[in-house]
Order: C-alpha cells, then sequence, then structure tokens
C-alpha cells in the first residue's frame, strides 16, 4: 500500500517536473541586501510619519476654511449644511480621539455623504485641466492609502478624519474648475 | 512531490511584529526568504546584479504591504507573488537584454554533491533559454504555478503557457541529450 502510494506521488513529480528542476540547488545572492531595504523602510516610515503629523496639524484649519467655502459657494453641496452640524470639529482628527465611537460613526456618515456629493459633482463637472487632474488623482491615492490603513484600524477617528478631509479636498478641485469654466465662457 | 525552495513557515509572533513595522522582525523574515526569493529571479533573469535588485524591491513592497496580507494562505505563498511579480515586471522593463548569455554558477554550499554534475548540466542549459521560457518552465515545474496562474501572470491565456512550457521543456531536452549523444557518435562512451 505504501510502496504503491510512494509510486504513485513519484509518478506525479515526474509529470509535474519531469526534467528534475527542482533538484538545482538554491543560490546564494552576490551580497547582504538587507542594509538596502532596511533604509527604504527607514525612509518610508518617516515619510510616513511627516505626512501624517502634517495631515493632523492642517485638518482642523482646512476643514473650517472647506467646509465655510463649499458650503457656501458650491450649489450642491450646500444640501450637505444642514445634515452636518459640526461638521469642522468632527473632521478634525485633533478633536476625535481614536476609541470614541459616536465621533468616529459620525465621520463615517460624514465620509459616505462626501461619496454621494462627489459622485453628483463628478458627473456635472466639466472636463479637468492636466494639473487639476494630477492633483485630484494624487488625492485619490492619498484617500487609498487611508483606506488600507481603516482596514487595519477601521474604528481610528484619526484616519476617519483624514479621509473626510481629502474628501472635501475634491469638490474644492471641482469647485475651482467649474469657476475657470465659468470665466471662460463668460470671456466668449 | 517536491515542494517550493519558498515552503518556510514563519511564526505567528514574527509575523505580528513585522506587521507592526518592527525592523528586526522584517529582518528575520528577509534573512529566511532572501534565498529562495534571490533564487527564484535567478533561474528567470540569470543576472545577479537584476536578481539582487529584484529581490531587493519585492522585500521592500511586501514590508510595506505586510498589512494586506490576511494570514488566510501561508506567508511564503504571499511572498512568493510579490517576489514574481516584481520579477516578471523587471523582465518586462528589459525587454531586450541578452538573455542566451551563459553566467556563472553559484551553486549554494549545502547542495546536495551526487547532483552536482548533472546540476551543472541543467543550469547551463536553463540558461540558454528565452527569458519567458525560462519563467514559464521554471514556475511552472519547480515552483507549482497552474497554467491558467502563468497565464494571467503575462496578461496571456492558458495555452500560452502550455505551449511555452512544451516548448521550453522540449529545448532543454535537446540541450541535456546533445553532449551524450556526441560522446556515442564518437566512441567515447565507456
Amino acid at each position: 500500500m505504501k510502496i504503491e502510494l510512494n509510486s504513485k506521488v513519484h509518478q506525479m513529480q515526474v509529470e509535474r517536473d519531469p526534467l528534475n528542476l527542482g533538484n538545482l540547488p538554491s543560490l546564494d545572492p552576490p551580497a547582504d541586501g538587507w542594509p538596502v531595504v532596511e533604509a527604504a523602510l527607514i525612509e518610508h516610515s518617516e515619510k510616513k510619519r511627516i505626512w501624517r503629523s502634517t495631515a493632523a496639524s492642517l485638518a482642523l484649519v482646512a476643514t473650517i476654511v472647506l467646509v465655510m467655502g463649499l458650503t457656501l459657494r458650491h450649489p450642491r453641496l450646500t444640501e450637505l449644511a444642514p445634515e452636518t452640524p459640526g461638521l469642522a470639529q468632527q473632521a478634525a482628527p485633533d478633536a476625535a480621539p481614536a476609541g470614541d465611537e459616536p465621533a468616529v460613526e459620525s465621520l463615517i456618515a460624514l465620509s459616505q455623504r462626501l461619496e454621494v456629493q462627489l459622485r453628483r459633482i463628478r458627473s456635472d463637472a466639466p472636463l479637468m485641466s492636466a494639473s487639476s487632474v494630477v492633483y485630484q488623482v494624487e488625492l485619490q491615492d492619498l484617500v487609498a492609502q487611508v483606506d488600507e490603513e481603516l482596514s487595519v484600524e477601521p474604528d481610528s477617528a484619526e484616519l476617519w478624519g483624514q479621509r473626510v478631509n481629502l474628501l472635501l479636498d475634491l469638490p474644492r478641485l471641482y469647485r475651482n474648475e467649474l469657476r475657470r469654466e465659468s470665466a471662460r465662457i463668460a470671456s466668449l | 512531490m517536491s515542494q517550493s525552495p519558498f515552503e518556510i513557515e514563519l511564526d505567528d509572533i514574527t509575523l505580528a511584529r513585522a506587521r507592526k513595522g518592527e525592523l528586526s522582525a522584517c529582518e528575520t523574515i528577509f534573512r529566511k526568504y532572501q534565498r529562495p526569493s534571490y533564487s527564484v529571479a535567478y533561474r528567470i533573469c540569470q543576472c545577479p546584479e537584476l536578481s539582487q535588485e529584484v529581490t531587493q524591491e519585492a522585500f521592500i513592497t511586501a514590508f510595506r504591504r505586510i498589512r494586506q496580507f490576511r494570514g488566510d494562505a501561508p506567508f511564503w505563498g504571499w511572498l512568493r507573488k510579490v517576489v514574481v511579480n516584481h520579477t516578471i515586471s523587471a523582465l518586462r522593463r528589459l525587454p531586450n537584454r541578452p538573455d542566451t548569455e551563459f553566467q556563472e554558477y553559484h551553486a549554494g554550499t549545502d547542495a546536495p554533491q551526487e547532483h552536482m554534475g548533472l546540476a551543472m548540466d541543467l543550469s547551463a542549459a536553463l540558461a540558454t533559454l528565452g527569458a519567458e521560457d525560462r519563467a514559464v518552465v521554471w514556475l511552472h515545474d519547480v515552483e507549482g504555478y497552474s497554467h491558467q496562474e502563468i497565464g494571467e501572470l503575462f496578461g496571456k491565456t492558458e495555452s500560452y503557457s502550455k505551449t511555452r512550457l512544451s516548448r521550453a521543456r522540449g529545448k532543454l531536452r535537446e540541450l541535456l541529450e546533445a553532449p551524450f549523444q556526441r560522446e556515442s557518435a564518437g566512441g567515447v562512451v565507456v
């Protein structure tokens, strides 16, 4: 029985690797690659740290300015205003410590509403200039990065705050494009 | 069935520490998997410098994205995928690399001595194949990739993988048998 099984395994092995390439030995790299990898990881974590602290310190100011600008000037986003009291405070990571469940929930709700608003705005948005497209892609990349971190820490108010702030930046971009487009049409 | 050289288990504690970004845990993982990673890259690229570069890039990517590893399959399988993807994209970046150049043979010190003669022949024969043929035959025969996986890796179909594999094996057989036939014809065989 055991011999039969061994012979079957051998047969499968021959079929899979008839030339016995699997018997070629493992190879040693010409040099130790760890110092390069280590340096890259240190640089990456340093960049991440700087980005986080910058985002956190700018968040409060940016949120207040953006929300005021959006609610007052953009017709689409005026719908948001009555639904989101204290928006600026909620979106600011400093104002919403991690583990504060109501704050996290309202930030999630706000993030969802912004996604819906963004979809509507995008469908009406004019063609964008190249520089705006680059900025838009960068913002979306940052949102994706935050999403990646949220998959590990889904209840982090700081991360949800960062997400909301980034989402608020996108409508501003579309608003600027709308303004530019209106100016262009008016000048014709 | 022979195992893929990558099949080295990793303990949960080291993995958890690496996910937190601890460099010492990352180094442990690097030391554990550096050799199989370099080997697969070298077997496909046949260039020590490029293979070293690809291995380092792959580990940097893996550590940056280690939080995306969900743990529902062995870690080595996930890491191998990252290394193979990097190797294939390195080949794509350098489409005109001369891939038929014979490379010096660097066997690991713990290689079984009885296989050395055969290994020299096989290794040299493998080096004469085109890069894509080498990748297909190595990934299928040694790493256990399916034709579907190989097809997807190259953005092609399963048939592409099957055709490449059959061609690569045929070429390897020819190369491995050729010296023996020459010796037989010359009456050298004792």
